[in-house]
């Protein structure tokens, strides 16, 4: 009983960082920011701007 | 078009419709640079903001629209109307006043009106405004859609003059130089490219219409042709005596509550010599090439 729920837990903390990086986040940047972090990659920079010279 | 430099640095741009977001953003470090008016830099700066300017996004681009069939001819007509200014902090407010001065004008005589830069146009449309002063491309929408008149353009009347400048914050300045170094750098050899030929500039407007600024590619064309100096992307440096002079009108029409050192707000230490930049303005592709 107690490694099924802890198995549930899992799954669930699983499918929810998921859909997470998913919609929030994107593959792409969480892995980029791993690459940063392993000093493998440098960052990103975002840059503000209004449409207006 | 990539999204990162010759050495691998990824860069994103984040659009914006008001100031005060841009602001917030800067503060949280959602975005580690930005292109905000010069005064408002120093007004962030004097508010404890940890920001420098370290760039500039380009000279003059900026022009007073009236009505295309108002009997406004000169500055001195613009006495006891309303006109649209971006913000209290933008530079044109202070180009305002200081127009006002060289005419001899009280502070109060023009009705200076704060509008949102996309919504210059309509408004000057609509009659609830009689003319307003604004970036590019907005005071060209008007003029290119029939209902507006450029009667000056700030390049006649405060040559090389500065709107939106380059702000870093500081932390991303003491943790990673060189990335700031890289979109300076990427910053001055685009605006040589744009600056070295009139097909350039038409390409460049295809892409900022399409990819950035969403807008009419027609009219963005116009802007960076009619006439060709309307918007010039070279000489991009920060300058003390042109931040002296911003300084000094912002004091003066209490838009900042005093003066700041240059060396406060700006970090002129991202600033080189064109020539010694290594990178080959050929090798962009030109329509129709692909990448």
């Amino acid at each position: 009983m107690k490694s099924k729920i802890l198995t549930g837990a899992l799954a669930w903390l699983l499918a929810i960082s998921g859909l997470h990086v998913t919609l929030n986040v994107g593959w792409g940047e969480l892995w980029h920011d791993v690459q940063v972090m392993l000093g493998s990659a440098r960052r990103t920079l975002v840059a503000g701007f209004l449409p207006v010279t | 078009m990539t999204s990162h430099s010759d050495r691998g640095s990824f860069f994103r741009s984040a659009k914006f419709t008001d100031w005060p977001t841009v602001k917030e953003a800067l503060i949280a470090r959602e975005i580690g640079a930005a292109f905000i008016l010069a005064p408002m830099a120093m007004q962030l700066k004097a508010d404890g903001v940890p920001i420098k300017i370290v760039y500039l996004g380009h000279r003059d681009g900026t022009a007073i629209v009236v009505g295309s069939d108002s009997h406004i001819r000169d500055f001195a007509d613009l006495r006891g109307k309303t006109i649209a200014i971006p913000s209290r902090y933008a530079n044109q407010n202070l180009l305002m006043h200081k127009m006002m001065r060289q005419w001899n004008m009280p502070a109060d005589s023009i009705e200076l009106r704060e509008v949102p830069p996309p919504e210059h146009p309509s408004a000057l449309r609509s009659g609830s405004i009689d003319g307003y002063i604004v970036g590019e491309p907005f005071a060209a929408q008007s003029e290119v859609d029939g209902y507006g008149r450029v009667l000056y353009h700030t390049k006649d009347i405060w040559p090389d003059f500065i709107s939106c400048v380059l702000v870093v914050h500081e932390g991303l300045i003491a943790e990673d130089r060189e990335i700031v170094q890289e979109l300076v750098d990427g910053i001055a050899k685009s605006g040589k490219w744009l600056d070295a030929d009139m097909a350039h500039r038409m390409d460049a407007a295809e892409i900022a219409a399409e990819h950035f600024y969403f807008q009419d590619p027609e009219l963005l064309k116009f802007v960076l042709s009619k006439p060709v100096d309307r918007v010039k992307y070279t000489h991009l440096a920060p300058l003390k005596a042109d931040f002296d002079e911003i300084m000094e009108l912002a004091v003066d029409i209490g838009i900042l509550d005093g003066p700041i050192a240059f060396e406060e707000y700006v970090d002129d230490s991202f600033v080189r010599p064109l020539e010694s930049m290594d990178w080959n303005m050929d090798r962009l592709p030109r329509g129709g090439e692909g990448p």
